[in-house]
C-alpha cells in the first residue's frame, strides 16, 4: 500500500465506523495502520487451503451445571 | 534484620514454613511486606493502591486460627504469603483500573477475581494492586497516568510490561508473589527485565473470571516469584476450571510442586533459531547459550512461520483490543494513554480480511509447531532482545536494524503466546560482563507443548540448582 492508500484507507474506514480523528491524532494512526498494513503483508504471504480453521473456536453456552 | 523481614527475602516457601513452625505470625510477615512497600514504592512505583487494613484483618485472622490449632489453616499452602495483584484483576472496594485514566469514573469491584480468591484462599494474604501500562497494551510500563514504574535493579531503567508493577515489586522484595497477564508477554518481558520468575500458563489453564480482558483469544494469567518453586507453589493453587471464563479448559489441576530438579534429566531440549535468534541481541544471545549448555541442550531447531505467527498476534491484538474501547475511542480519545493510543485509533480500522486471515495463520503456525513436539519437550529461547532499556527510549538497535523500543521489546514472546504454549521466564545475570549493562538480568524462555507446564517448571528447578538463574532483591539505591 502506498502512503495515499493508507491515508485513503483510514479516511474512508474511520467516516465508515463513525470514528472521529483529531488532527494531532491522525499522524499517529497513519503509521500505526501502515505497520498493520506490513503486519497483513507478513500473514497474507501464508498460503492457506480453505481447510484450515480460525484459531477462534466457538463454545456453546448452556445455563445449567457442567457436563 | 527481623525474622519478618530475612523471610520476605526469603521466599514464599520460607514465610509458610516459618508461620508454620511458629518462627513468626502471619501479622509479622505482612507488617513487613507493608513497611517495605512505604519504604521502597517512592523509588519503585510499583503500587497503586496498598490494601493495608484488609491485609492486617486477614493476617489477624489466620494468626487466630492458628492459635488455636486448625489443622486446615496450619496445612495451607501460601499460609502467611504476601502477594499483589495488576491492577486488572478484580479487587473487592477497589476499581478495576486496568492502568487506565477512563475506568476511574467506573464503581469498585463487589467481589474479588477468581485467582485472587483462589490464592486468599491458600493462605495469602493481598497487599495491594500494581501499576501496569493502559489496558495492557504496551511492554514497558511507563504509564503516563501514574508515572513510570522503575527497574529495581537500576531506577533509570523501565520495569517492562504490561505488567510492570507485578515484576518491579517482586524484584524489589516488597512482595514474595504477584499476579499479572500476559496477551503478547507481559508477564515473560517485566520478569526478563526484572530479573525474577514468571510463568505463563497453557491458553485456557487459568480462569480470568473477574479480570479486565484486553484480547479474548490470547489472554493469560500468571504468577511471578523469586524462585521457581515458589512459582510451582503459586501456580498449583491458582489451577482449576471456572465456567465464567468461557476460554477456561475442563482440566483437573495438574500440580507441579511436587516436582525434582532432576525430573529436567530426562527432558530433550531444543535452542530455537531463526527468527528468535535473528532478533535477540548479544547479551539476549548469550544468556541462552548459557542455559543451554546447563540444560545439555545442541540442537538449534527453526519453527516454521514464525514471522507470520507474530504478524498475527499484532492483527488480532490491534482489532480486538481497539473494539473493546471502540466507544471510548469515539467520545474521549484525549483520555487514553498517549503512548498507546494512536495504535488503538489504527485497530479500530483494520479490515476484517486482514484478521480473519491472521486467526488462520495461526492455527496453521500451531499446528505445524506441535509437529517439532514429538522430537522434544522444551524450547529455549530469549524472552526479550535486550536488557532493560534506559525509560524514554524511542529506538533500539537490534543486529543492525533500527526498531521501535516499545513494541520490539515483545518480539520473541508474542510468536510464543500467539499459540498459547506455557512457557517459563527465567532470570540470567552477568552475560554483560562489562559496561553500562552489567548489572542487569535478562529472561530465557522455557517453553513446553500445551498442558506441560510441569516440563518448564522442572527445566526451571534445574536451572536454579545448578546455580545458573536466580532472582535476588534489588539493593535498590537511590536513583541518581
Amino acid at each position: 500500500m502506498t502512503e495515499s492508500d493508507i491515508a485513503a484507507a483510514v479516511d474512508a474506514n474511520a467516516a465508515l465506523i463513525g470514528l472521529p480523528l483529531h488532527p494531532d491524532h491522525r499522524p499517529g494512526v497513519l503509521r500505526y495502520f501502515a505497520l498493520a498494513a506490513a503486519m497483513a503483508d507478513a500473514v497474507n504471504a501464508v498460503g492457506l487451503g480453505p481447510e484450515v480453521e480460525s484459531a477462534e473456536v466457538f463454545v456453546p453456552v448452556s445455563l445449567g451445571a457442567p457436563e | 534484620m527481623s525474622t519478618a523481614r530475612a523471610l520476605l527475602d526469603a521466599g514464599s516457601q520460607a514465610i509458610s514454613a516459618a508461620v508454620r513452625a511458629r518462627e513468626t505470625t502471619v501479622q509479622e510477615v505482612v507488617a513487613a511486606s507493608l513497611a517495605r512497600v512505604h519504604t521502597t514504592d517512592p523509588r519503585v512505583n510499583a503500587f497503586t493502591a496498598v490494601t493495608a487494613e484488609r491485609a492486617l484483618a486477614q493476617a489477624r485472622a489466620l494468626d487466630a486460627r492458628l492459635a488455636v490449632g486448625d489443622a486446615a489453616t496450619q496445612s495451607l499452602p501460601l499460609l502467611g504469603v504476601p502477594f499483589a495483584v495488576k491492577n486488572l484483576f478484580d479487587v473487592a472496594g477497589l476499581t478495576t483500573l486496568a492502568g487506565s485514566k477512563i475506568e476511574r469514573d467506573k464503581p469498585p469491584a463487589t467481589a474479588d477475581a477468581v485467582l485472587v480468591q483462589r490464592l486468599t484462599a491458600a493462605g495469602a494474604v493481598l497487599v495491594g494492586a500494581l501499576a501496569m501500562d493502559e489496558y495492557a497494551y504496551g511492554f514497558t510500563t511507563e504509564n503516563s497516568h501514574t508515572g513510570p514504574t522503575r527497574n529495581p535493579h537500576d531506577g533509570t531503567r523501565i520495569a517492562g510490561g504490561s505488567s510492570g508493577g507485578s515484576g518491579a515489586a517482586v524484584a524489589a522484595g516488597q512482595v514474595p508473589l504477584a499476579l499479572g497477564s500476559d496477551t503478547n508477554g507481559s508477564i515473560r518481558v517485566p520478569a526478563s527485565l526484572c530479573g525474577v520468575f514468571g510463568l505463563k500458563p497453557t491458553f485456557g489453564r487459568l480462569p480470568r473470571s473477574g479480570t479486565y480482558p484486553f484480547v479474548a483469544s490470547l489472554d493469560h494469567l500468571g504468577p511471578f516469584a523469586r524462585s521457581a518453586r515458589d512459582l510451582a507453589l503459586a501456580y498449583d493453587a491458582l489451577q482449576g476450571y471456572d465456567s465464567a471464563d468461557p476460554s477456561c479448559a475442563r482440566r483437573p489441576a495438574e500440580p507441579t510442586a511436587h516436582l525434582l530438579a532432576d525430573a529436567a534429566r530426562h527432558l530433550r531440549v531444543g535452542i530455537l533459531g531463526g527468527w528468535f535468534h535473528d532478533m535477540a541481541g548479544p547479551e539476549a544471545r548469550a544468556a541462552v547459550q548459557r542455559v543451554a549448555q546447563a540444560l545439555g541442550a545442541t540442537d538449534v531447531v527453526q519453527w516454521p512461520n514464525v514471522e507470520a505467527g507474530r504478524a498475527a498476534a499484532f492483527l488480532i491484538t490491534n482489532a480486538h483490543g481497539a473494539q473493546l474501547h471502540l466507544q471510548d475511542l469515539k467520545t474521549r480519545p484525549q483520555d487514553f494513554e498517549p503512548l498507546s493510543r494512536d495504535r488503538f485509533l489504527a485497530g479500530a480500522l483494520l479490515p476484517a480480511a486482514w484478521v480473519q486471515q491472521a486467526q488462520r495463520v495461526r492455527r496453521r503456525y500451531a499446528e505445524q509447531v506441535a509437529q517439532h513436539f514429538t522430537q522434544f519437550d522444551v524450547f529455549i529461547a530469549p524472552a526479550t532482545p535486550v536488557v532493560a532499556p534506559p525509560i524514554g527510549t524511542e529506538w533500539l538497535e537490534i543486529n543492525g536494524q533500527r526498531l521501535p523500543a516499545r513494541a520490539s521489546m515483545g518480539l520473541l514472546t508474542q510468536p510464543v503466546s500467539c499459540i498459547g504454549l506455557p512457557v517459563c521466564a527465567v532470570p540470567v545475570w552477568g552475560v554483560a560482563a562489562e559496561g553500562p549493562n552489567a548489572h542487569l538480568p535478562i529472561g530465557v524462555q522455557l517453553i513446553a507443548a500445551p498442558w506441560r507446564e510441569d516440563r518448564v517448571l522442572a527445566a526451571a528447578l534445574a536451572l536454579e540448582a545448578a546455580g545458573m538463574v536466580a532472582a535476588p532483591v534489588a539493593s535498590l539505591l537511590p536513583l541518581p
